[in-house]
Parts: C-alpha cells; structure tokens; sequence
C-alpha cells in the first residue's frame, strides 16, 4: 500500500485522485518530482520516507519561511521529524492545489501557524508568525512597540471569546473574509 | 492504547485528527456503529452513517467528496473509505446509478478544466509576473486580458453579423434603395482624385482619411441594402443597429458577470482596509513565491504595510487630538487645495476644447502640417492627461490626507480627468455638426447638420475615434522606447547618486489601468462609426501586452507600496462601467438627436426601442445595488451576532466556574 518503483499502479492513481484534490498530470507530475529527491537505493523501497532537509531542497519550499512549519504539519513520521512519505507529499500538494475548498486551506493554514502545536495562535505564535512574515534578521523586524500595538490589535480583531487566543474557528471566520487567501495559499509544481 | 485527556492549558500535542473520531494511532480502527462510544472521549465523533444520509437527501456528492475535503492524512481517508465501503450492505440501485454518475460528472469536469487551462492565453506569463511583482501588478495584466478577450469577442460579433454579409452582397451587386432626400445633402465622395503621392498613404493611414475613408473601416461605406433574395432577405441597416445594441449589452453583461464574485467579497468583508490587521497577517503571504529575492521582497512588502497601517492608526489618534483651530486651517486648506485642482482640470478641458475647434476649422490642409492639426485634439488630451496629475499629486502633498485616502483622491480626479476629457472634445465635435445646436440656420439648414464641412458626420467621428486609438497606442510606445529603456540604462551604467536617486522606474498600476478603462471608452464611443474598432483595439490590446510585459520584467523595479488586487480589480471593472455609460450616451444620443446624413443615412426611423432599452438597463442596476445593500447589511448584523454569542459564552463560563 504505497508506491514503489518509478510508475505509479493506475488503480493507484485514481485512488488518489479521489482521495485528495489533485488532478492526474498534477500527481504524475509529484511522483516525478519526488522520485528526484530519492537516491538510487531508496528508490526500491516502498513507502519511503524523505527527510527533511532533502525536501527543503525542492525550489517551491526552500525560501518559504514557513517551510520547516510546512514539512512539519503534513508529517506522519513518529519521531516528528519532519519527513515525508510520497503520501504526506501528496497531502501537501492537494492541501495547497487550485481546487482545494477554503475549509480545507484554512484548516492547514492554522496548523501551520501553531508553532507550539497547542491548538491555539497566542501570544507567542503570533509573534512568530510576524516574524517569519516580516524577515528574521534585526533590521526587518518590527519594533517592541510596534510588536506590541501589533499583537494586540490582532487579538482585539480575531478573538471573538476573548480568552487571550485565536482558537481554528475565530481563525476561519477571518480567512473567510479575505478574498485573496484562497489564491495566494498555493503552491504549484 | 491510550488517549491524552485534554486539560485546559496543557502544553500536550493538539491531535488534530481527534476531532474527526479518528485515533492517530492505525490499530485502534474499529467500526463504530451509531452514538454507542468504547472510549473516554468527548468530542463528536465522525459520523460514518451520515452520507448516506446526504445522499439521499442531496443526490449529489457521495462520500469521496466528503473525504478530500476532510485534513487528515491519506492513509487514514483511505481507512475511512475502507470502512465505509464495507459498511454499505444494500445500496439501491439508484442511489449507486447516482454515485457513478456524479463521479463520472466529475472526471468529465476535471478533464474540461484541464482541458480549457490548454486554451487560457498568457496563464503561464500571468503566473510569472505573479510571483515576481506581485498581485497588484498580476491584476493589471489579468484585466488586460479580459479587455483583449472582450474585444476580440466583439469584432466577431460585429463581423459575423455585418461585416461578412456587407462582403458578400456588394460582391454579389444587391440592388440599392432609393433614398430620399435633398440633391446637395447626397454629395459624398471621399475617394481621391488624380495622382496620390506615395506619403500620403502613410498620412492616410495615421488619419483615417483618403483610402481609408470609403472603406470598410468605417459608416460611410455600408450601403443602404436591403437585400432580398428568392429565399432570403437581410436588412443590413437594420443589422448594424441591431449589433451595435447587442454590442453594448454583451460588453455590460460581461463586466458585471466579471464584477460578481469580486463584488460579494467586496461587501462581505466590509470593513476599511486600514487597520484590518488580523486579515493581513493570516493572509498575504504568497506561497507561490519563488527565489530568495521574491521572497525578501515580499517579506519587504509586509512589514511596510504594517508599519503604514500601525502609522495611519498613531497619525488619526493624533488627528482626533488636534485643537479647534489647527483644525480649522487644515480644512480650509484642504478646500482651497480642491478647487485649485478642478481649476486645473477646467483649464485643461478648455484647452481640449480649444484645440478640437481649430483643428476641425484648420482640417484641410496637407502634408506633415495637415497631420499635425489633425492630431492635435489627442495631443493636447495626452498632455493633459500627463500633467494634471503631476500637479494633482503635488496638491495631495499639501492636503495631508492618510496615505490610503490620498491614493483614492488622486485615482478619482485622474478618473475625471481622462473621461470627461473625452467627452468634452465630442461635445466640440457635436457643436461644430450641429451648428452649434441651433439646426435650423447658416449652413444647417439645408441638411439639418453641417454638411459643407461633414458631407458624411459619422464617418468624421469615427476618423476622430480611430486618430485617439492609434496615438495613444503609439504614444505607449514612444514612453517606452524614449523613457523607459533609457532611464534603465542611465540608472545602471552611471553610479552616481542622481542615478540612484532617480532609480528605475517603478510599474505604476492605477495610471496604468486607467490608460487601458480611456482606451476602451474611446472605442465603445466609436464602435457605432467605425466598426472595425474592436478589431484595431484587440491587436492594440495584445501587443500592449507584449510590450509592457518586456518592460516590466527589463525596465521596472518591483513596487514597495503594495496593491490590494481584489479590491482594485473590482475598482478598474467600475471604472470601466463608467466609460461603458459614456460610450453609451454618445450612441444613444447621435441616433436619436442628430440627423442622419442623407447619403450614408442607415437609420430611418428604427430607433425608439433605444430610450426602453436603457431605461432597463438603469433597472436592472438599481436592482444589483439595492441587492448589495441588504447582503452587506445582514453580514453586519449575523457579525453582531456572533460577536453577542461569544460574550453569552464567556458569561456563562464564568458564571459556572464561580
């Protein structure tokens, strides 16, 4: 139950198609792809799993800011570490594709935000978030103050309890609004 | 195996998949039958017997609709669809015909769409310049397209219904129509006479005159047929007229079809875009960009933006503390600075005004001088265009509006300017046909219009209309040629600090958009004269596209101060309804005021539907915008709802913690 060698089964093809957002040419295109990053020994085991470090290679992740967080999330590995299985590839590409639903993007979109994995964005998270956002070096993040005045207003916003966190549904309820998240949260091989 | 209990403030791993009644854990699979519950948990479980339910009740989307929109991994859908699988003991016939149809629905779909992504022009190049300059940029191109598209569609419509026909029945020799009317009013004869240097073709082919003329570029060629055959029989007149209206519908159906998911949005988020500083963090960071320099570019972008916006909000706290007299002066200044800017708009009108006049009195004469006079109605708008809002933005400076407000100030002024400009010089041209609106004296009263000097009046609007397309497509490339390229190669070869100081030049999208919505306005209010136009504007359309795509990617820096594209896109489709309203004007107007020229005169009497016809159109806006009205109200009202909703919630928390 996984591929193997370099062409994909067909029946696994069209399970795939059906289980995530991803057209023929867009699968056939990943299985591609990954199959570059796997040495020659891997390439005949089934199921393997790439490491981090070899997928951050991939032009599409390698200057995002959020790549590590990216790898992250869609890893099933048990040591969290970050490897990905063709699957979890897979996931990755159909979360981010043309035709995924909003519900499914923001979902993502909040996980991947969730530094700490806790289920909430607090103060912390934000604060992280902001930073990858703006650039991590001293001269491209924002002032204490404005860091400050920043958060916030975030929270003034988004959290509609207001018990100090955004929680996924205040989250949702914030992407809806935007018009531009659904083509702008898209990664495209 | 065990599950973590939540306890509130833990710092345990959230386990995402709980909340669909999946254990992460694979070996816990179990069948769940109904709500009886083996484990601890508290949460809702996945409802495994709810498709079916669905089904019967939508007969739509079966469970692998359900599955891809589920986040979980896809070892586990595939575990779910196992189970579901083996959970369908009876499935009627029915439902399972229904199942395989919407799953072939859907394969046919996907290959449509793969298939019409083959078709869609320029999809690649848009990506490209999506991910290097940004959405702002990318919205000016996609319109672009859309304006091609549009006039392309157009011309075909035109040709198919009156172009081709024309073709064929004056090759085949129709029969023309008497028509009545005056000995003197019928005298048009355009065709040169005895020798023709060859420069002049070249004059002709800049003005629209000589060869040009009597052609089928423009009204005056298209006989009066009415061609009758044994079996059929086509009113030509009556078809031009016919496609000119259906023309205007198509284009105004397309952009508020166009406008429609951008206009939802725009009334579902509602709120300014100052301060929306949760929307700006959760959502503007493109994924889709690539390089280390796009991404440190937008990376630049963002933390501009909340700095300006954290700066537009310290800047109103210091406004609303202002005392009563530095009030006082700043807004006296602000309405001192307005009328200065329409008194510089007025100005610039009446020197449009002025150069329409002579040159129309100065149209005879011949060679480069001729060529000039000709031209220098859209020379004069283009310097208009260019300098007013050079001195708009300096005006601004002084005004000291919050920068957003300051951008849509000066948008709608260089708005005003550049359409009504156009519509001032046909006011001048309408004066000089008329008579100067008086129809019965001096040279008018012969024909009911100045036939002396417009033998054919709607051939010489549309000469007028085609002049002001082709200059301002020549004037786009002469920028760019002696400008652009230039000012790159300075900036780069020369390090000095005036170079650097200068820099290259920044993609300017508004002034951009606002040179495609006043070309497009041009052609719509000369479409009815010069039916070739949407021809001409398509291949002007595309090779603008060409060449503003080589200049952008050689010439052009990317911008710092970012565009919301959403938003603008919906602006530019608004402003395009405005010229689409002037054009509309013009043509109803010219066939219902004007005389028609006896000789050319197509239309005797078939234009009273026009007055209903707009009527309904104006209807059916009002309808649009009273609907938009009350979806933008009860997004308030359901937000105010969830806002009180979340209070109760924190009420009764507290209230049972106590």
């Amino acid at each position: 139950m996984g591929t193997t060698a370099s062409q994909l089964g067909k029946d696994m093809l069209s399970e795939y198609q059906e289980l995530t957002f991803l057209t023929k040419q867009e699968i056939l295109l990943a299985h591609k792809r990954f199959t570059e990053l796997l040495t020659k020994d891997e390439k005949d085991l089934p199921n393997t799993r790439v490491p981090m470090e070899r997928i951050l290679t991939l032009p599409e992740l390698k200057s995002n800011p959020f790549r590590k967080r990216i790898c992250n999330v869609f890893s099933t590995s048990e040591y969290k570490d970050g490897g990905l299985t063709f699957e979890d590839f897979l996931d990755l590409l159909s979360a981010f594709s043309d035709s995924a639903t909003l519900e499914i993007k923001s979902h993502y979109a909040f996980r991947i935000f969730d530094f700490d994995d806790d289920g909430t964005l607090d103060c912390r998270d934000l604060e992280k978030l902001v930073n990858c956002l703006t650039g991590e070096t001293d001269d491209t993040r924002l002032t204490p103050e404005e860091m400050r005045q920043l958060i916030n207003n975030i929270l003034e916003e988004s959290d509609i309890d207001k018990d100090g966190t955004v929680n996924l549904s205040e989250f949702q309820h914030v992407i809806s609004r935007s018009p531009d998240f659904v083509s702008s949260f898209k990664i495209v091989l | 195996m065990s599950i973590e209990p939540q306890r509130p403030g833990s710092r345990e791993v959230h386990d995402y998949t709980e909340e669909y009644g999946y254990h992460s854990d694979q070996q816990s699979l179990r069948l769940r039958r109904g709500p009886s519950r083996v484990s601890n948990q508290n949460q809702p479980q996945f409802d495994w017997s709810s498709p079916h339910e669905e089904e019967d009740e939508e007969g739509s989307s079966g469970p692998p609709r359900d599955l891809r929109a589920t986040p979980l991994p896809i070892a586990l859908k595939r575990a779910i669809r196992q189970v579901q699988q083996m959970q369908v003991p009876v499935v009627s016939s029915r439902d399972s015909w229904k199942r395989k149809k919407a799953k072939s629905l859907r394969k046919l779909k996907d290959s449509g769409m793969g298939f019409l992504s083959f078709f869609s022009l320029w999809s690649k190049t848009l990506q490209k310049i999506g991910g290097n300059f940004g959405g702002g940029v990318q919205s000016y191109f996609l319109f672009l397209r859309f304006l091609v598209v549009l006039n392309f569609v157009s011309f075909l419509l035109i040709a198919g219904f009156v172009l081709v026909p024309s073709i064929v029945f004056r090759s085949v020799g129709a029969a023309l129509v008497n028509s009545t009317g005056q000995g003197a009013c019928l005298v048009y004869d355009p065709n040169p006479e005895g020798l023709v240097v060859f420069y002049n073709y070249f004059l002709d082919l800049l003005s629209g005159t000589g060869f040009m003329e009597y052609s089928y570029l423009f009204y005056g060629y298209y006989n009066n047929t009415m061609v009758e055959d044994k079996n059929i029989s086509y009113n030509i007149p009556l078809a031009y007229l016919f496609t000119a209206v259906f023309y205007f519908v198509f284009c105004l159906i397309c952009i508020i079809a166009r406008m429609g998911t951008a206009a939802r949005v725009v009334v579902a988020t509602g709120s300014s875009t100052v301060g929306d500083y949760s929307m700006i963090v959760f959502t503007s960071w493109d994924y889709g960009c690539l390089g280390d320099r796009a991404t440190k570019l937008k990376q630049k972008n963002i933390h501009y933006r909340l700095q300006v916006d954290l700066e537009e909000e310290s800047i109103k706290k210091r406004a609303a503390a202002l005392t009563l007299s530095q009030k006082i002066v700043l807004y006296s200044l602000r309405v001192f600075m307005c009328f200065v800017s329409f008194g510089l708009i007025i100005a610039a009108f009446y020197g449009i005004f002025a150069a329409t006049e002579f040159s129309q009195v100065k149209s005879g004469q011949e060679g480069i001088l001729g060529l000039f006079f000709e031209y220098l109605p859209s020379i004069v708008i283009t310097a208009g265009n260019f300098v007013v809002p050079l001195l708009c933005d300096q005006i601004a400076l002084i005004e000291r509006y919050s920068p957003s407000t300051t951008v849509i100030v000066a948008l709608l002024r260089a708005v005003f300017l550049r359409l009504v400009s156009l519509g001032v010089l046909l006011f001048t041209l309408w004066r000089q046909i008329t008579c100067e609106g008086a129809e019965n004296t001096g040279e008018c009263k012969l024909c009911q219009y100045n036939h002396l000097l417009y033998p054919c009046w709607e051939t010489r609007v549309g000469q007028e209309m085609y002049k002001l397309t082709l200059f301002d497509f020549l004037i786009n490339i002469a920028v760019l040629v002696l400008v652009e390229f230039p000012r790159r190669m300075v900036v780069d070869n020369w390090s000095n600090k005036l170079a650097q100081w200068v820099g290259r030049q920044e993609f300017v999208v508004p002034a951009n958009v606002l040179g495609l919505v006043y070309g497009q306005t041009v052609v719509w209010t000369g479409a009815l004269f010069c039916p070739l136009l949407p021809l001409i504007n398509t291949l002007k359309f595309i090779l603008l596209f060409y060449f503003k795509k080589i200049t952008l990617f050689h010439n052009c820096r990317p911008a710092l101060k970012t565009f919301r594209s959403t938003t603008s896109t919906f602006f530019f489709l608004v402003v395009l309804l405005f010229g689409l309203g002037l054009g509309t004007v013009v043509m109803i107007y010219s066939l219902s005021e004007i005389r028609p020229s006896m000789r050319v005169s197509l239309f005797i009497g078939s234009q009273s539907f026009s007055i209903p016809l707009f009527a309904l159109s104006c209807v059916v806006m009002c309808y649009f915008v009273a609907l938009a009205s009350v979806y933008g109200k009860s997004v308030a009202l359901l937000r105010n709802q969830i806002k009180l909703e979340g209070r109760d919630k924190q009420f009764l928390t507290a209230g049972a913690s106590s």
